[in-house]
């Protein structure tokens, strides 16, 4: 089993459900952070009515971003087909599109039923 | 590749942040967490509070420089109370950057 750790923009976060829920990866843990990048935040991203040309000047203007944290845990042969998924609908080119992180995981347990390993998170 | 995650004090994180960036390590996540820990909450007189707001940091790096973050994170975030936090590393296999499709940090 592995975790893996995903840390995209707010608004796409629909359609990377969508995807995943098609894909027969439903389960996930979705949490609202704050963060920044190599390039310490940039605004761009941000949409707001006041005048941003000033804070679009230059990078690192802005302290953080906010971001999505998805938290998946899927089946070591799922890995690249989840991770391939993820970048697909969350890449724009732009600069924030994101991180995808991958690590192991020693033991899962479903509460419900006790079942352990793989069993308790297909 | 390691992910180290730190639970610190909320005043002390926008410190730690600054401290850490300082040193080079500008990426991380921010994320506010309640929590406990071993002292099970705090008792100020009467009011007994069972979890306690704080803020973790979460950063990835390579694995050569964890010391030098935990040592960054340990040096700003102390008080010497209880309550300073905690800082956990844990692997990571493999990381990517979803703008570029491209492997590793």
């Amino acid at each position: 089993m592995k975790e893996i750790t995903a840390i995209i923009r707010p608004n796409k976060i629909n359609k990377t459900k969508k995807v995943l829920d098609t894909l027969g990866f439903p389960a996930m843990t979705a949490q609202r952070v704050l963060g920044r990048g190599k390039q310490k935040a940039i605004i761009g991203e941000v949409t707001m009515d006041i005048d941003t040309t000033k804070l679009h000047e230059k990078e690192g203007t802005m302290r953080y971003i906010p971001k999505r944290m998805l938290t998946l845990l899927v089946p070591d042969q799922d890995v690249q087909l989840v991770v391939e998924a993820i970048m697909r609908v969350n890449q724009t080119g732009q600069k924030g599109d994101g991180r995808i992180f991958v690590s192991p995981l020693e033991e899962t347990i479903r509460v419900r039923t006790g079942e352990k390993g793989d069993k308790a998170i297909i | 590749m390691k992910m180290t995650r730190a639970i610190v004090r909320p005043d002390k994180a926008e410190e730690v942040v600054d401290a850490l960036a300082e040193s080079g390590y500008v990426a991380l996540t921010k994320m506010e967490v309640i929590g406990r820990g071993k002292q099970k909450g705090i008792r100020i007189d009467e009011i007994y509070y069972d979890e306690l707001p704080k803020v973790m940091l979460m950063l990835v790096s390579e694995s050569e420089n964890t010391d030098e973050i935990v040592k960054i994170i340990n040096d700003t975030a102390f008080t010497g109370n209880f309550g300073d936090g905690k800082v956990f590393i844990s692997p990571i296999e493999e990381a990517y950057t979803v703008r570029t499709r491209s492997k590793g940090l």
